[in-house]
């Protein structure tokens, strides 16, 4: 019988994939941003599995809600990207040394 | 095996093994089409949940729009990825290092999960499933009625990222040609060519 | 049922349409030609706005089933953010026409980025607190980035993005977590599910990581990283406004979070924000002593002023809130004067951040220099001046509720602190002499920096009577 640990596990990997990536492809904005998709992806597995268990339909109005932000953000995050990319002729980020932190 | 858990097992193991390779993969084109079945196989865990409208979301939304939008922008930045890639491994250990622990802490505390006793009656008060009703429909009467207020703010973050994409992409060239129809159509032969007698055998 | 939650929500909808309708009329008629009148009307709206939540609402009000609260708790913030919306506004007129930044489309984000600050301060519902805080950091993305020709603005954006869109993953992992043990996104659901000092396994993940998200909107350390870059490479009356009203809507943001949601297990939160606390005051007191750019300095400074003001709120008591509050407040008038010098320091007309470029100052220019001096004493702690007040507010709070260590800290951590400021002070006045700013014209930065200082002076005498808004507003907070 599948339950909701089977999902939330699931959705545990997804969202450790997720940060793995974004530490991994440090220097590629593109994967960072699939990277951060992949965990709101996660949330979303979450939030329908905490949904169905609890029989609450609140859990996929949030998910819709999310989706709708996951994909304004991913048109901000692109259209600076593409901005940064006319300016520097590279998308990597670590190699700046614009600026020192 | 029930038929369920069949679906289960295939769905949860190539979301997560696709997901794996999004991170992994050395060309983001890849990465993009692995994301987009990462995206197809849950929705497919969202249909065993019961939610069918946002796995159909999921599908047009997300692999419709989101995944293309990559897609796109992918394809039109000229970079040169394999350079980008030669560093990873550099990172490796420090991300597996973060991965392994973040998902064991996950792992204690999702494997034992309960609710609060308070949380069944929580629900109840909050919005119960509608016995009866399509999913679709009584995730409507929720966003239209009760959610209104969060329904108009998920409109103006729309805005948000639709003034900000043009505010930061849009560029109005001055020296380029661009078509106007109305000079077109109302051109006039009399203005637009000149005839001229020309004598033969003599240049202009 | 539908009118009184319209009501409720009133300001709100008005700045909405407000921007709405500047964007058609702009669009429709002379784009970047209308930009100063929008800009001017904005943060008259703004203004207006402010001054009407701060003398109308009274008593505690909640629509849209709990996901929108109104409180004096939410008027409190709403009034500091609108007024220093308005006024941050006003004061990057000069800077953005001189840099041909002066786009229709700045003054109508920094209004949706305050729409969205005004729910984040008056969230209710987990879905409210997430729609609101994207609200807000979408718009600011996309202002730190308006430069769009600069590498460093360009750059400025993309960093606060990535790391914006990480911390808001982990805050929605957060309050996933949250919704499936609660069974409810409203947070008068969440807190009758937490028993008195005992949270539940799952519970605490979720709040956990839920802190860990906000606390990179209110940069925190260690959650801190992006706030340097971000506030050097943004155009700076940008940076001025991410000093400001973000700072006390993430703020705000938090305290409604931990209170209205979590407010039965005090314990369980009081030591991650002690720890966020100690660690951001020190960074911000270190970091900042290599600095010689201000506005890089100012982050770090920033940094460490958050660090106080999560002092205040690691107390967990009425007092602390309260504290917290005064501080924040205290903090943006302070911060308000210092950009407004800071937008003013030019030379051949070009924007300098140099601190090095402030060398005798004093000679140049006497009355800026005192009133710049003020403002970093007061920015520093010192006593008389109202910066001082603030800073013994909130170590009051952490002695009071048992945490003396915190305030030792506290104490040690301004000392350190005070270093850079009254470095910026030695400068002003027994620099080197060499090559001078030039002379500053605008009188509109003129008044912000006056006004600022003069705030730091006479408010020694009742702070303007603002601890009795903060106690109420505090006391609507706490139960």
């Amino acid at each position: 019988m599948i339950g909701i640990e089977h999902y939330l596990a699931v959705a545990a990997a997804l969202f450790v994939i997720g940060i793995f990536g974004i530490f991994l492809n440090r220097k590629n904005v593109i994967v960072i941003l699939m990277s951060v998709e992949l965990m709101l992806l996660a949330v979303n597995i979450n939030l329908v599995a905490f949904s169905a268990h609890l029989g609450d339909l609140v859990g996929q109005v949030f998910t819709m809600f999310v989706l709708t932000v996951a994909a304004a953000e991913a048109a901000i995050g692109l259209a600076i990207l593409v901005c940064f990319f006319r300016n520097r002729g590279t998308i990597a980020v670590e190699d700046v040394n614009v600026m020192k932190g | 095996m029930t038929l369920t858990a069949f679906a289960f097992y295939v769905f949860a193991i190539t979301v997560v093994t696709s997901g794996l390779f999004v991170v992994v993969s050395k060309n983001p084109v890849h990465s993009v089409l692995w994301l987009i079945l990462s995206f197809l196989s849950s929705a497919g865990l969202f249909v065993l949940l019961g939610a069918e409208f946002v796995a159909m979301l999921l599908v047009i939304v997300y692999v419709g729009a989101v995944a293309v939008l990559f897609l796109f922008v992918v394809m039109m930045l000229d970079v040169d990825f394999a350079e980008l890639k030669a560093e990873m491994a550099k990172y490796v250990p420090l991300a597996l290092l973060i991965g392994v622990v973040l998902l064991m802490q996950l792992g204690m505390v999702l494997g034992t999960w309960t609710s609060s006793e308070a949380a069944m009656d929580l629900r109840g008060a909050v919005a119960p499933a509608i016995e009866g009703t399509h999913n679709t429909a009584a995730l409507g009467r929720l966003i239209y009625d009760d959610y209104i207020y969060l329904f108009q703010a998920a409109g103006l973050i729309l805005l948000v990222a639709m003034i900000g994409a043009i505010v930061l992409t849009l560029r109005h060239r001055p020296n380029i040609k661009r078509q106007n129809v109305m000079a077109q159509m109302h051109r006039d032969p009399a203005k637009a060519m000149e005839l001229k007698d020309m004598k033969p055998g003599q240049g202009l | 049922m539908i009118s009184s939650d319209i009501s409720t929500v009133l300001p709100e909808i008005v700045l909405a349409v407000f921007a709405m309708g500047a964007l058609m009329f702009a669009v429709y008629t002379g784009k970047d030609k209308t930009a100063p009148m929008i800009l001017w009307l904005t943060a008259m709206v703004l203004a207006g706005i402010g001054i009407w939540v701060a003398i109308s609402g009274n008593g505690s009000r909640v629509a849209f089933g709990g996901a929108f609260v109104d409180d004096a708790f939410s008027r409190y913030a709403k009034v500091i953010i609108l007024l220093s919306a308005s006024a941050i506004l006003l004061m990057s007129q000069d800077y953005m026409t001189k840099r041909g930044l002066m786009l229709f489309e700045f003054p109508i984000l920094v209004a949706l980025a305050v729409v969205g600050m005004m729910m984040m301060v008056s969230a209710g519902d987990l879905m409210a607190l997430y729609m609101g805080l994207e609200l807000q950091s979408l718009s600011l993305y996309v202002v730190a980035a308006l430069r769009r020709d600069s590498v460093k603005s360009t750059e400025a954006g993309l960093k606060y993005f990535v790391l914006g869109a990480l911390s808001s993953g982990l805050l929605l992992y957060g309050a996933s977590l949250t919704y499936g043990f609660a069974g409810t996104t409203l947070f008068s659901g969440i807190i009758t599910t937490v028993e008195a000092g005992h949270v539940p396994l799952g519970m605490l993940f979720g709040l956990v990581f839920i802190a860990a998200g906000l606390a990179f909107k209110v940069s925190a350390a260690p959650f801190h990283m992006w706030t340097p870059d971000v506030y050097e490479g943004s155009p700076t009356p940008v940076t001025a406004f991410f000093a400001t009203a973000p700072k006390i809507a993430a703020m705000g943001l938090f305290a409604r979070v931990l209170y209205d949601a979590f407010g039965n297990a005090v314990a369980d939160w009081s030591q991650i924000l002690a720890f966020l606390s100690v660690a951001s005051m020190f960074l911000g007191a270190v970091a900042a002593i290599g600095q010689r750019n201000i506005k890089r300095l100012m982050a770090y400074s920033s940094i460490a002023h958050m660090g106080f003001a999560l002092m205040g709120l690691a107390s967990g008591t009425v007092f602390g809130v309260q504290a917290m509050l005064v501080y924040m407040a205290i903090y943006v008038t302070m911060n308000i004067g210092t950009f407004a010098f800071i937008l003013s320091m030019e030379k051949d007309g070009q924007p300098v951040t140099d601190i090095d470029s402030l060398n005798m100052y004093s000679k140049h220019d006497p009355l800026r220099a005192v009133a710049m001096m003020v403002l970093l004493f007061s920015l520093a702690g010192v006593p008389p001046l109202v910066g001082f007040f603030g800073k013994y507010y909130v170590l009051l709070a952490a002695v009071q509720a048992g945490m003396s260590w915190l305030a030792i800290a506290g104490v040690v951590a301004s000392v350190i602190g005070a270093f850079y400021y009254l470095r910026i002070v030695y400068f002003m006045y027994f620099g080197e002499e060499g090559d001078m700013l030039d002379k500053a014209k605008s009188p509109i930065l003129w008044g912000f920096l006056m006004a600022s200082a003069a705030i730091m002076v006479v408010g020694v005498v009742n702070l303007f009577g603002i601890e009795g808004f903060a106690a109420a507003a505090a006391e609507t907070l706490v139960r």
